[in-house]
C-alpha cells in the first residue's frame, strides 16, 4: 500500500471575512504528477498557499501522515514541501546564483555545490547568466530560475503556481517537457496549478478540476481530456 | 578659497556621521520598508551606554564595541515585542510605536544622565593632519570619514558574502518567496534591526567624540532629520546610497548655505527639510535607490 | 453581569435621555468650572496635582488641534504630522493682531481660519504624490521648520524673534480683557454653589474676582467655541465629503473607482485639519499670553499625535480625551514627586513625555482604538443601542 504523500480534507481558507475553499478534499501520492484546474478566482492559488501555510485555514493537511496545517511557512519547507508562486517569485535584486542559493537556505550539507552545477547543466542559460539580477531575465528564464530554485532544497513535493502564465506557448512546451523529465528522472512529485488545460492534462497522472473554492470534477488525467464538460469550459470544445 | 575648502572639511565631518545614521535607517528600510524614527535616540542611548562605559574604566575603543553589542541586542528585543507584532503593509500604528520609542529612549537617557553635558572619549587623534593654506583638516574628520568608509564596508561583506547577509537581502527583495524558502523572517528582522542599532551607535560615538562637541541627550534631535533626508536622498534601499546622501546634506548644510546670501544659518535645517520635500516629491528613489518606492 | 438595557433610536425614551445626557454634561461643565476657577489641586499621598480653568483652556486649545487631526488623520487616513505648524501659525497671527492692531481674540479668526487653510491645502499638495510614511516624515519635517521660521531675522517684527510675541496690546500696554458681559449671572451661581451644604466648600467662597470672573469667561467662550467646532465636523463626518473622507481612508483605489474626487478631498481635508489647528493656537495664545517659537516644535507636534492615539483615532470624543491628557499628563508627571516604590532619581527628569511615550506604544499595541472605543466597549456591554425597522416594530 502506497503511502500518500500529501492528503488534504475538510479544507477551508479564508481572506479575513471572506471564505474562499469550501472544505475540499484531494491527495497526492508520492511520483505522481497531479494537476489542479480552474477558472481565475477559483481558489487553484489559494490551495497551495493553504499547504504551505501562508493562509488561514481550517481542516487537515498531512503530509506523509504528519499534520502540517497549523505549522508557520518556514517549517513546512523544511519538511520537504518546495513551493514556485505565481509569477515566478524571484528574488529580483538577486543574482541568479544568489537565487538558487537561497533556494538551498535550508540546508547545510556539502552538495550545495554539485547541485547548483546539475542545476546549470540542465539550464545553461542560467549559467551565462549567473552573475546577473534576475530582474534581468526573460519570463522563460525567471520560470527556469524559479523551478529550479525551488529544487535546491531538494523538496518530496513541488507545488507550482501557473508555471505557464504570461510565457509563449513554444517556452510553455518545453517548460512542462522538462516537468516530465524531472518527474522521471528525479522521481519528484508534482502538484500544479494550471488554467492551460490541454497542456497539463497531457503530462498530468490525475487531475481536479476546482470552482469557485469546490472541487466539481476528479479523475485520471487521460479521462478528464475526454470528458465533455472539461472540453467545454476548459479545452474549447 | 581657503574658506571654502575648511567649509569643505567640514562638511565631511558631519556628513560622515549624517551617513551612519542614515546607514542605520536604510538597513532598516531595506528589512521592513519603515522608517525608524527612534534611530537618533537609539544611536544616542547607544553613545551615552559607552560613555558610561569608559568611565567605569574599559578601554575608550572596548567600551564602543561593547556599546555597539549593547545596542545590537536591544534593538532586537525591540523588534521582538514592539514592531513584529504588526502589519508591515500598515504604516500608521508602525510610525506612532516608533514616535513613542523616540520619546521614551530620549526620556530614558535624559533620566538617567540628566541634560548637562558631559566629556565624551576622544576617539581619534586630535590636531591637523593637513594644512591647505588656512583650511585645516583634522584627524577627526579623516578618522571620521574613514570609519564610515570601513562601516560600509563591512556591512557590504556581511550582507553578500555571509548566509545572514543573503538571508537580509533575500527578505528585502521578496518577503513572501523569502518565506517559502524557509528563512525565518523575524529572526532575520531582528539581525537587521540590530546591525542598525549598531551603526547607529557608532555614528552617534563619533560625533560626540568631535573634540568641540559634549554629549548631552538632545544631540541627536537634530541630527535626525539631516539623517532622514540623506537616507532620502541617497535613496531609502541603498547602502552607498546614504553615505553619499550623508556627504551631500554635510556638503548642503557648511557651504552651500554659506554662499547664499540672505539664508542666515539657521536655515541649515530648512534647507534639509526642502531637499527632503523635493527629493520625496520628484524623485523618492533618491540617487541610488530602486524604483519602485511607494508612490500613488 | 448586569441585564442589558436595550434602546431603540428615535422613540421618545431615547430622546429624551439623550437630552438628559446632555444636560447633566453641561451641569457637569459648570459644576467643573466653578470648582476650578482658582487654581485648585487634589492631593494623593504627598504630591500636589494642579488642576485649574488655566489647564482646561489649554487642553480645549489642544482638543480643537487634535480634533484637527482626526479629521486629516482619523478621517481621511492621511499621515499627517505636522500639526504644531498650524498650531503656531494660528497663534502667531492671533497675537500680532491682537497686539498690534488691537483686534480682539474671537475677531482674529477672521484671519486665521482662511490663513490656516489656505496654507493647509498648499502644504499638503505633496500628499497627493506621497503616501504613508513618507508623508509622514515629511510633514514631521515641515513641523520641525516651524520655529526656525518664526525666528528668522526678516520676520522679526511680527514674531517677536527667539523670545516670542507678546499678546500685550502694544498701544495700551495691556492684555487684552475678557470680561464676562454683564447680564452672565456668575455671582449668583457661584452663590448658589457655594450654599450646596457639605461639597459647597469646592466651590470656593464669597463672589468673584475680577480675575476670575475673566478666566471663567475665558472658558466659557473657548468651550463654545470647541463645542461650535465638534458640531461643525460631527455633521461634516455624515455629509457626503466626510464619507468621501472616509472612502479615501479605506481604500483609495475603490473610492477613486467610486468617483470620489481623490486630489480634492485629500487636499480639502488638508485645509479643515489645519483650520482646526490655528483655531487651537488662537485659544492657545489667548491662553497663555505669549507665543513663543519652542512651544511649536516638532515634538509638540509628536505630543498631538500622542493625544490623537490615546483618545482615539478616528473618534470625536477621543480629541477631547487627546487634550486633557495633553495638557494634564506631563505636567503631573513632573508634579509627582514621591511614589512609595520608585526612587526619587527617577521622578526628575522628563517624565512626562516618558509617560506619553509609554501611552503611545502602550495603546498601540493594546488599545489601539484609543479609550474612546475602549468606553464605548464598555458602553456596550451594558447599552445596546439598535435601529427601529420601518414598520415601526422593534
Amino acid at each position: 500500500m502506497i503511502k500518500t504523500l500529501l492528503e488534504v480534507d475538510e479544507l477551508t481558507a479564508t481572506y479575513g471575512q471572506i471564505e474562499v475553499l469550501h472544505g475540499i478534499k484531494f491527495h497526492v501520492q508520492p511520483n505522481e504528477i497531479v494537476v489542479i484546474l480552474g477558472a481565475n478566482g477559483a481558489g487553484k492559488t489559494t490551495t497551495l498557499r493553504a499547504i504551505s501555510g501562508m493562509v488561514e485555514t481550517t481542516g487537515s493537511i498531512a503530509f506523509n501522515g504528519d499534520s502540517i496545517i497549523d505549522l508557520e511557512p518556514d517549517y513546512i519547507v523544511r519538511k520537504g514541501i518546495a513551493h514556485v508562486p505565481q509569477g515566478r517569485g524571484t528574488f529580483p535584486e538577486l543574482t541568479v546564483e544568489e537565487n538558487l542559493r537561497v533556494g538551498a537556505f535550508i540546508r547545510s550539507d556539502n552538495e550545495i555545490k554539485a547541485d547548483l552545477d546539475s542545476c546549470y547543466e540542465t539550464y545553461p542559460v542560467l549559467y551565462e547568466r549567473r552573475m546577473q539580477s534576475a530582474g534581468s531575465l526573460s519570463g522563460g528564464e525567471q520560470q527556469m530560475l524559479a523551478v529550479s530554485r525551488a529544487l535546491m532544497s531538494k523538496p518530496e513535493l513541488l507545488l507550482l503556481d501557473e508555471p505557464s502564465l504570461g510565457l509563449a506557448p513554444q517556452i510553455v512546451e518545453g517548460l512542462f517537457e522538462r516537468f516530465k523529465k524531472m518527474n522521471q528522472q528525479l522521481g519528484t512529485t508534482m502538484l500544479i496549478v494550471e488554467q492551460n488545460a490541454q497542456i497539463a492534462l497531457a503530462m498530468a497522472d490525475r487531475g481536479y478540476v476546482l470552482e469557485s473554492g469546490e472541487i466539481a470534477v476528479e479523475g485520471e488525467a487521460k479521462l478528464l481530456v475526454n470528458d465533455d464538460a472539461i472540453r467545454k469550459a476548459y479545452l474549447g470544445g | 578659497m581657503d574658506l571654502f575648502l575648511q567649509r569643505l572639511f567640514d562638511a565631511l565631518t558631519n556628513g560622515s556621521t549624517y551617513a551612519l545614521i542614515a546607514v542605520a535607517m536604510v538597513l532598516i528600510f531595506k528589512a521592513t520598508t519603515l522608517i525608524n524614527f527612534a534611530q537618533g535616540e537609539q544611536a544616542m542611548l547607544g553613545a551615552f551606554i559607552v560613555l558610561q562605559l569608559w568611565k567605569w574604566g574599559i578601554p575608550m575603543w572596548g567600551a564602543v564595541v561593547i556599546g555597539m553589542l549593547f545596542s545590537g541586542i536591544l534593538a532586537a528585543c525591540l523588534e521582538r515585542t514592539f514592531i513584529r507584532k504588526f502589519d508591515p503593509a500598515d504604516h500608521l500604528p508602525l510610525v506612532i510605536i516608533t514616535l513613542g520609542l523616540f520619546l521614551v529612549i530620549n526620556a530614558v537617557a535624559a533620566i538617567i544622565w540628566r541634560f548637562d553635558p558631559l566629556s565624551f572619549p576622544q576617539l581619534f587623534p586630535s590636531g591637523k593632519a593637513v594644512t591647505i593654506g588656512n583650511a585645516r583638516l583634522s584627524w577627526y574628520s579623516i578618522f571620521a570619514f574613514g570609519s564610515c568608509l570601513l562601516v560600509l564596508f563591512t556591512l557590504q561583506t556581511l550582507l553578500t558574502k555571509t548566509k545572514i547577509g543573503l538571508a537580509f537581502r533575500a527578505v528585502s527583495s521578496n518577503l513572501e518567496s523569502s518565506r517559502l524558502c524557509g528563512i525565518k523572517i523575524g529572526q532575520t528582522l531582528q539581525f537587521g534591526w540590530a546591525l542598525a542599532a549598531a551603526a547607529g551607535t557608532l555614528g552617534a560615538s563619533i560625533y560626540a567624540a568631535n573634540p568641540v562637541l559634549q554629549i548631552e541627550p538632545t544631540i541627536m534631535l537634530r541630527a535626525l532629520i539631516f539623517s532622514i533626508t540623506a537616507a532620502a536622498l541617497g535613496g531609502l534601499d541603498s547602502l552607498w546610497g546614504a553615505l553619499l546622501g550623508g556627504l551631500t546634506i554635510g556638503f548642503v548644510q557648511s557651504v552651500v548655505v554659506q554662499y547664499i546670501p540672505f539664508i542666515p544659518n539657521e536655515m541649515t535645517l530648512a534647507a534639509a527639510v526642502v531637499v527632503l520635500l523635493i527629493v520625496l516629491t520628484f524623485r523618492p528613489s533618491g540617487f541610488l535607490g530602486t524604483k519602485t518606492v511607494e508612490r500613488v | 453581569m448586569a441585564p442589558k438595557i436595550t434602546l431603540t433610536k428615535d422613540t421618545p425614551q431615547y430622546r429624551n435621555l439623550r437630552a438628559l445626557m446632555w444636560i447633566s454634561l453641561v451641569l457637569f461643565f459648570l459644576l467643573v468650572a466653578f470648582a476650578y476657577v482658582d487654581v485648585g489641586s487634589i492631593a494623593i499621598g504627598s504630591n500636589k496635582y494642579n488642576l485649574s480653568l488655566i489647564r482646561l483652556n489649554k487642553a480645549i486649545a489642544y482638543s480643537v488641534a487634535i480634533l484637527g487631526l482626526q479629521v486629516v488623520v482619523g478621517y481621511t487616513g492621511q499621515i499627517a504630522l505636522g500639526q504644531s505648524f498650524f498650531f503656531g501659525m494660528g497663534a502667531y497671527i492671533s497675537a500680532w493682531l491682537v497686539a498690534d492692531h488691537s483686534w480682539p481674540f474671537l475677531l482674529t479668526l477672521l484671519i486665521v481660519i482662511p490663513g490656516c487653510f489656505l496654507i493647509g491645502m498648499i502644504l499638503g499638495l505633496p500628499a497627493l504624490r506621497i503616501r504613508g510614511l513618507y508623508l509622514a516624515l515629511l510633514t514631521l519635517g515641515l513641523a520641525a521648520l516651524f520655529p526656525t521660521i518664526v525666528k528668522l531675522d526678516s520676520l522679526y517684527a511680527y514674531t517677536g524673534g527667539a523670545g516670542g510675541k507678546l499678546t500685550t496690546n502694544k498701544v495700551t500696554g495691556s492684555q487684552y480683557k475678557f470680561a464676562p458681559p454683564s447680564w452672565l449671572p456668575l455671582d449668583e451661581i457661584a452663590q448658589a454653589l457655594q450654599n450646596i451644604p457639605l461639597v459647597g466648600g469646592y466651590f470656593g467662597d464669597g463672589p468673584l474676582s475680577n480675575r476670575e470672573e475673566s478666566r471663567m469667561w475665558k472658558f466659557i467662550l473657548f468651550s463654545l467655541v470647541a463645542a461650535f467646532c465638534f458640531w461643525l465636523i460631527s455633521n461634516l463626518i455624515k455629509s457626503k465629503p466626510g464619507r468621501a473622507m472616509r472612502a479615501v481612508r479605506d481604500n483609495e483605489t475603490s473610492a477613486a473607482v467610486s468617483g470620489v474626487n481623490l486630489a480634492m478631498t485629500k487636499t480639502i481635508s488638508f485645509g479643515i485639519a489645519s483650520a482646526l489647528g490655528g483655531i487651537g493656537g488662537m485659544i492657545y495664545v489667548a491662553e497663555v499670553g505669549i507665543a513663543s517659537p519652542d512651544d511649536f516644535s516638532s515634538l509638540v507636534a509628536i505630543y498631538l499625535i500622542v493625544g490623537l492615539v490615546v483618545g482615539g483615532v478616528g473618534t470625536l470624543s477621543g480629541a477631547v480625551i487627546g487634550g486633557l491628557v495633553y495638557a494634564l499628563i506631563p505636567d503631573w508627571a513632573s508634579s509627582t514627586q514621591s511614589i512609595s516604590f520608585v526612587p526619587q532619581r527617577w521622578l526628575q527628569g522628563p517624565t512626562g513625555s516618558l509617560i506619553l511615550g509609554l501611552l503611545l506604544i502602550i495603546l498601540t499595541l493594546f488599545m489601539p482604538g484609543g479609550i474612546s472605543t475602549a468606553a464605548k466597549k464598555v458602553k456596550n456591554r451594558f447599552v445596546i443601542i439598535q435601529t427601529q425597522n420601518k414598520s415601526g416594530i422593534v
